[in-house]
């Protein structure tokens, strides 16, 4: 009989120390700017704590977007990068797409569900620039206004159906 | 680079999944934690686990002061012995330290844990030391004072 007994579960949430969270956001903000995806303008300078960020876009040329300007808005929890950050549109102009409900909530399965801590403020705002480029018709998801009345104000509050796959 | 994909500095007990992505130990340990029901690689999405991470031990490496207060060890890397090494008869535990008592070949299971424990073959560099918990050592010394008492016992009697 082997002895074996039970190692108690270390229960305590190990997140990255503040050092390693804010170094992470330090490096991505550095990479961001210099290597900013097409139509991603960020301000290297994003206020004291790095946990909430503004991030210009503007629609590729080509698409039904081009030209227009908008703004989202990330905001990292302490436990950021193993939980997803919160993304949405924010400003007076938030893009008309069959996945962006006109509170600024987008509907993007890495945002929750299919996150991962290898992913990165660039590629989020890869993926959503490749989301508005897609697009071939602008209008509203079917729900919005029942979505948009009852909805939280955290995006990842709320149970997403990911279904959609062509945009 | 040799950077973790995960805390995105030099990895730091560094560990490589079997599709290749390097990460720190203690970051993908705890991204294992986060979703222990949909274990994926943070890079690629392949289906990963704890068991099935390798440890990588670079040259002249310290011994760790101990990040692993903090979070499990590290799993260790597996070492197979080469074959025909010599003693066939000797050839108890590749294991390094884990006791056992059984109840049926009491005594016998006692002599062979004796010389595990005694008979060390390999140079100390191939021990990771992690993989001994204390509490376990303690437990174990504690089990060998009881077996060494009951056999002492048995003999008076």
């Amino acid at each position: 009989m082997a002895l074996k007994f039970n190692r108690n579960k270390h229960n305590s949430k190990i997140i990255l120390d503040g050092e390693r969270w804010e170094r992470r956001l330090q490096k991505e903000l550095m990479s961001l700017v210099r290597e900013p995806p097409p139509g991603v303008v960020v301000d290297s300078d994003q206020g004291e704590n790095l946990s909430l960020w503004t991030i210009n876009m503007t629609g590729a040329e080509g698409t039904l977007y081009e030209g227009e300007h908008f703004t989202l808005q990330f905001k990292f929890s302490p436990k950021y990068p193993f939980d997803s950050p919160e993304v949405t549109f924010i400003g007076p102009n938030i893009p008309v797409h069959p996945h962006v409900y006109s509170n600024g909530h987008i509907c993007l399965s890495i945002l929750t569900d299919d996150w991962s801590p290898a992913l990165s403020v660039q590629t989020v705002c890869l993926s959503i620039v490749s989301m508005l480029s897609s697009c071939k018709e602008k209008k509203r998801p079917p729900d919005n206004s029942f979505y948009v009345k009852t909805c939280n104000k955290n995006p990842k509050k709320t149970k997403w159906w990911y279904h959609d796959d062509t945009v | 680079m040799f950077e973790c994909n995960i805390c995105l500095d030099t990895a730091k007990d560094a560990v490589v999944s079997m599709c290749g992505h390097l990460f720190c130990w203690p970051c993908l340990h705890q991204w294992l934690e986060t979703r222990p029901m949909k274990q994926l690689c943070p890079v690629c999405k392949a289906a990963i686990s704890k068991d099935k991470v390798i440890p990588l031990y670079g040259r002249g490496s310290k011994q760790q002061e101990d990040p692993r207060n903090k979070v499990p060890p590290r799993p260790a890397g597996q070492r197979t012995e080469p074959e025909n090494t010599g003693f066939p008869g000797f050839g108890f535990g590749d294991g390094g330290f884990h006791m056992s008592f059984g109840i049926g070949a009491f005594p016998f299971g006692f002599i062979t844990s004796t010389f595990n424990g005694g008979h060390e073959q390999r140079p100390h560099i191939f021990q990771d030391r992690g993989v001994v918990n204390p509490e376990d050592e303690v437990l174990s010394k504690l089990f060998l004072y009881v077996a060494i008492t009951i056999f002492l016992w048995l003999l008076i009697a």
